[in-house]
């Protein structure tokens, strides 16, 4: 009955299209399909335009459909970037940007690490043999120096060997002084 | 003929945290000394002491580690030769004390069986940083069946106790042969080759 106000009066007329929502269609479909019954009383020609409306006001609600779910999508999809990128800028900032359990390395830097564990090991291991070596050396020239020994004798035994080995050559170094002793 | 000047070798390592003290316990047994400067050990170093038990001259070889993480698969290679290994915390830092259970594993995984163990809950002299009560050091050796100390490298509180006594229970289980007054030599590779036959076979 009041049909023409209502259609100029329905807000989905006024709405910007790309903010049109599938309830926005269905207000649309709703108001012309009022305003077609109304014509459709007075000639029955105008039924295969009817459907033709239903059709492109079906068309419509499904592309309004799907427009706004694509929407949504690249929304998600944007934040998720978005939280990403954050946790690598974060990454990047403590110095592992190249992954977890790697280390960046500055080869500026005069301080860096640059020799293996293993040469470490070697180097150790030959501080050591000479400290052990000069303690020996001490010891003996200090019992030469007291005269308590007549004259220099070589006296290898017991240099703080590598690890393994520790045990198998303390004990054949003191075979052989035990040998030489008793000749 | 030449004049030996020790009876009997041991070979003794330090273990524990970084910087609950074991070169400071070390250097305060070894050269009667201590020194606040913090310089953290690189990997691994040693010092020799020659002490007198029950009338024999023994030199005390003892390996002082890094108790630094990084340098784990250095250290671990040295307590195979190892007989004693004191095994060091700081009565000050409670973290020190929780690696026990930590540095416990390490001995069952890389020493002899028959190592003999010590605990020691070092820096004693600082009662009012105390965190670590004295009876869970005990509770805790003894539930390991080990000696305790508390020491303090700084005051020289039960250092040089500890490594006597560490001392004597090696020798207690060193087989020993009768030393034949005139030829020390003889007795002493005894002594080690019963060591090595006791602990390789």
């Amino acid at each position: 009955v009041e049909g023409r106000e209502e259609g100029s009066g329905v807000p989905a007329f006024e709405k910007d299209p790309l903010e049109l929502t599938v309830e926005d269609v269905y207000d649309i479909s709703y108001v012309i399909g009022k305003d077609l019954l109304k014509v459709s009383r007075v000639g029955a020609e105008v039924s295969d335009l009817q459907f033709k409306i239903v059709r492109v006001l079906e068309m419509f609600e499904i592309m309004v459909n799907r427009y706004n779910l694509s929407l949504e999508e690249l929304r998600m999809e944007r934040d998720n970037w978005k939280e990403e990128l954050g946790r690598v800028v974060a990454e990047g900032s403590n110095g592992n940007i190249i992954g977890p359990d790697k280390l960046v390395i500055d080869l500026k830097d005069p301080n860096r690490p640059r020799f293996t564990m293993q040469e470490l090991k070697e180097v150790l291991q030959e501080r050591n043999q000479l400290k052990a070596q000069l303690l020996l050396a001490q010891e003996e020239l200090q019992l030469y120096k007291s005269g308590v020994m007549p004259q220099p004798q070589q006296n290898m035994e017991n240099p703080p060997s590598d690890p393994p080995l520790t045990t198998e050559e303390s004990i054949e170094h003191k075979d052989e002084k035990t040998t030489i002793q008793k000749l | 003929m030449a004049k030996k000047t020790y009876d009997l070798l041991f070979k003794l390592l330090l273990i524990g945290d970084s910087g609950v003290g074991k070169t400071c316990v070390l250097f305060r047994f070894s050269d009667d000394a201590f020194n606040t400067t913090f310089i953290s050990t690189i990997g691994i170093d040693f010092k020799i002491k020659t002490v007198e038990l029950q009338g024999k001259k023994i030199k005390l070889q003892i390996w002082d580690t890094a108790g630094q993480e990084r340098f784990h698969t250095i250290t671990t290679s040295y307590y195979r030769g190892a007989m004693g290994i004191m095994l060091v915390y700081d009565i000050s830092n409670a973290k020190s004390f929780e690696n026990i259970s930590k540095w416990l594993r390490n001995i069952d995984e890389h020493a002899n069986e028959d190592v003999e163990r010590m605990l020691l809950g070092n820096k004693c002299d600082m009662e009012d940083k105390r965190i670590v009560p004295k009876a869970k050091g005990e509770q805790i050796a003894r539930e390991h069946g080990i000696r305790f100390f508390e020491t303090s490298a700084k005051a020289n509180i039960n250092i040089e106790k500890a490594f006597l006594t560490l001392a004597e229970d090696i020798l207690r289980k060193t087989p020993v042969k009768e030393p034949n007054s005139e030829n020390v030599d003889i007795s002493t590779g005894g002594g080690v080759t019963g060591w090595k036959t006791k602990c390789c076979s």
